[in-house]
């Protein structure tokens, strides 16, 4: 049965938002709008928002027991997610799962195992990151069934979103919650930065190909909540026809609008305590909401010097407990723009504390919150392996994206930062009415409707290469590992749809009992072909969780069997590894071993 | 034959639990629930909440009061005795309780002018208007169309979405929980 509807999923780290539109390939354009998604905004309490906040909370057995939590829908036994669960994160944060996505690319842990709430009791009933993606995605598959019965997300065409940075084995853990959520096998992964431009393409219609030319590059800035995700596209020619590439992706960094809200009520927390007034816990977070809230009239040009911000009383003295502090906008503002998008060079990188030998085991937060040295640090990676080694690459155009850019001033500054890098012609904004927060949903559905009409398309293929190590044979020296060097699998900007012919020396592979690969990506080294294999890179290799399999001996002869790699990337976006033997037909897939050794590491 | 499938239908009620419980569900007139995604996830928890069957209504006014109350604290500020403080401290509360009401009865209801025109400008009804969206005042003679000065332009309601009551019967007048914070 064809779809009737083509989906497009944004599952952010704080916020989830779904966009669907008629598969109708006859009509001139996709009539986009936004799935209003029912969830418990508090106990017994349902209401029907734009967009989920992923946040899961366990619920206590009273809560569970009341049927305070249920839904329209049959739902999870004993969690609740959206905008409740926010807000519970807030008063009951050891119950709380945030920012699940940020753990599912963290190659640290294991991830299907119920490590969150991080640091949690656990007599909560903590859950997996896998399982946490699962119940934010089943919640929305749910929202779509109930308001489509007869259109059931299982039969449509879905494209879900994840961060360009995503590896290969988030991008495989993201597909497993997903199947098991309920959407479709057949799904297809986009990355954000690149439906965010999808968006933009869809507003423009035509109009685009006379906004870019030849020779563009067009910078992709996209600050979340918790994420920063920068993707780089340049508008090149094929037949007569303007196309566009993705020429590279930047790294996962974890900074964003989170930091700047808790910057700022660091700052505020310090005025009140000149004042006197120490904040207790609630209030501290209290504040948080507050600044958040505040940012846009803070940042904004426009109005009163001074802005009053105030953390209300928690019990029913609300006016009596209530406690003021005057801040002085321009002095917020200064130190949100100096922090986070502070004026730097082209040669300047982003500053690495020294690691202290003790480290907490959580979320590899960014150390430097600057993002514009971060945004320097991968336009230089970036040039330093492609054909204009000379002249590193600046961008001619910037599409923002992420609630962040709703202050104007920290467009304006990015702006200015990077139009100081070029001495060509100045760096614009993408011209035209984008959405900040619903864009990626709404991109994602715009591409999916785009393929069947066979309109733009971004091309680009994969955004890395992809490396196995393996070990060179010697004569071993005690002490000493053998040294390691790195094949090739796959490389840079390999397409959906196609096999990489892997030319190596035949490799050999014992049989019957499991054997690991070590496993590498690189986005910076973009010129390396399959089968190549590199013996120095520095720091320009990312090691990633190891890849296994387990060579059944049936049918073989001798204890090892002598293999080659075949490197797959499916329609849907999908990295797969095999090693096929040799003389026989005997073929074996590897798989991302995120289990036990993740977990050992832990220990 | 009757017999028959009545036979097999016994042992397969009696020995799987699942198809003895959706059984017993079609006996005693519930819907059945959709088909779980069998996943490992899920294999070991309990089995899904149902989906929230109609309760008893909750008004809606209490609704509304509810989530005045949970996201602007308006019930809290309304219910404190103003005469105990200076305009100064009352302004600071109403601010924030005021900017949270404004965006909760926004998202809600969407409201809007329903005359365009500026205050004061020249404006005249319709031929034949309902009295419920226009209220003539001072001297009101004549047949309609009126004409006079615009003194107040009205609010519509483009939407009305009260939150959807999925709680107890028994919970139906709380507008806001107690909280404990447990140390």
């Amino acid at each position: 049965m064809p779809s009737k509807y083509v989906i497009g999923i944004d599952l952010g780290t704080t916020n989830s938002v779904v966009a669907y539109a008629p598969a109708d390939v006859d009509s001139k354009s996709a009539s986009i709008e936004l799935l209003q998604l029912p969830q418990l905004v508090a106990a017994g309490t349902v209401e029907s928002l734009e967009s989920l906040p992923s946040f899961v909370y366990l619920a206590t057995e009273a809560e569970t027991n009341n049927q305070s939590l249920d839904l329209p829908w049959p739902s999870e036994p004993r969690t609740a997610v959206g905008q409740f669960a926010r807000t519970r994160s807030a008063d009951a944060p050891n119950r709380s799962v945030v920012s699940a996505k940020s753990w599912l690319c963290h190659h640290k842990v294991d991830r299907r195992a119920p490590i969150l709430p991080f640091d949690s009791p656990d007599d909560v009933g903590k859950i997996s990151p896998v399982e946490a993606t699962r119940q934010y995605l089943a919640h929305l598959a749910a929202a779509w069934d109930h308001k489509f019965p007869d259109a059931p997300i299982q039969q449509q065409q879905v494209v879900l979103t994840v961060p360009a940075s995503f590896d290969p084995v988030a991008r495989e853990l993201t597909r497993e919650s997903a199947v098991a959520a309920g959407l479709p096998a057949d799904f297809v992964l986009l990355e954000e930065p690149q439906a965010a431009l999808y968006a933009w393409l869809n507003q423009q219609g035509d109009d685009w190909r006379k906004k870019l030319s030849v020779g563009n590059t067009i910078l992709v800035c996209d600050v979340g909540g918790g994420t920063t995700d920068l993707t780089l596209i340049s508008v090149e020619e094929e037949a007569g026809n303007l196309e566009l590439n993705r020429v590279a992706v930047g790294n996962h960094l974890l900074v964003g609008g989170d930091n700047m809200d808790l910057a700022t009520a660091h700052v505020v927390a310090g005025k009140f305590a000149e004042k006197g007034t120490k904040l207790n816990p609630w209030q501290s977070v209290s504040l948080w909401h507050s600044c958040r809230k505040a940012k846009e009239t803070l940042m904004s040009p426009s109005g009163p010097e001074t802005h009053s911000i105030s953390v209300l009383g928690r019990g029913s003295k609300l006016i009596g407990n209530t406690v003021t502090t005057e801040v002085n906008k321009n002095e917020i503002a200064n130190m949100l723009l100096d922090g986070f998008f502070p004026v730097c060079n082209l040669n300047d990188r982003p500053q690495t504390q020294p690691a202290s030998g003790f480290q907490e085991i959580g979320l590899p937060f960014e150390s430097d919150p600057g993002i514009t040295r971060h945004i320097a640090d991968f336009l230089q990676r970036s040039s330093s392996n492609t054909e204009s080694d000379t002249q590193p690459i600046t961008p001619d155009f910037v599409l923002f994206n992420g609630g962040v850019f709703k202050a104007e001033s920290f467009q304006n500054r990015l702006l200015e930062v990077i139009g100081s890098w070029s001495s060509d012609s100045p760096v614009q904004p993408l011209a035209g009415a984008h959405d900040l927060d619903c864009a990626v949903a709404k991109g994602a559905c715009f591409y999916a409707w785009n393929k069947n009409s066979g309109g733009v398309r971004i091309r680009g293929g994969v955004g890395h290469s992809y490396y196995v190590g393996i070990e060179t044979a010697g004569l071993a020296i005690p002490g000493a590992p053998r040294p390691l060097k790195a094949l090739c699998v796959v490389p840079f900007g390999m397409e959906e749809g196609t096999q990489a012919n892997i030319v190596s020396n035949e490799i050999g592979l014992v049989v019957g009992q499991p054997v690991s690969f070590r496993f590498f990506r690189s986005n910076q080294r973009q010129s390396d072909q399959p089968g190549e294999l590199v013996a120095n890179w520095e720091d320009q290799l990312e090691e990633s969780d190891p890849l296994n399999t387990t060579l059944s001996a049936a049918g073989l002869d001798e204890g090892y069997a002598a293999v080659k790699f075949e490197a797959n990337i499916t329609e849907l976006g999908m990295f797969e590894l095999w090693c096929a033997a040799v003389n026989t037909d005997h073929r074996w897939k590897l798989e991302f071993n995120v289990r036990e050794d993740a977990a050992e590491e832990q220990r | 034959m009757g017999l028959v499938v009545a036979t097999k239908a016994f042992f397969k009620l009696m020995f799987n639990r699942e198809l003895s419980d959706s059984f017993q569900q079609l006996v005693d007139g519930k819907a059945l629930p959709a088909p779980k995604t069998e996943t490992k996830a899920v294999a070991s928890q309990p089995k899904p909440k149902p989906a929230a069957p109609p309760k008893p209504s909750r008004n809606d006014a209490i609704s509304l009061l509810a989530a005045l109350q949970r996201e602007a604290r308006l019930i809290d500020l309304v219910s404190e005795s103003l005469g105990d403080y200076s305009d100064e401290q009352v302004g600071a509360a109403a601010r924030e309780v005021l900017e949270e009401s404004g965006k909760v009865i926004h998202r809600m209801f969407a409201l809007a002018p329903i005359s365009s025109a500026e205050d004061g400008s020249e404006i005249s009804t319709p031929e034949s208007f309902d009295p419920a969206e226009y209220r003539l005042t001072g001297n009101v003679t004549g047949e309609p169309p009126f004409k006079g000065q615009l003194a107040h332009h009205g609010w519509k309601a483009t939407k009305c979405e009260v939150p959807a009551w999925n709680g107890s019967s028994k919970a139906n007048h709380i507008v806001a929980p107690v909280e404990i914070e447990i140390g």
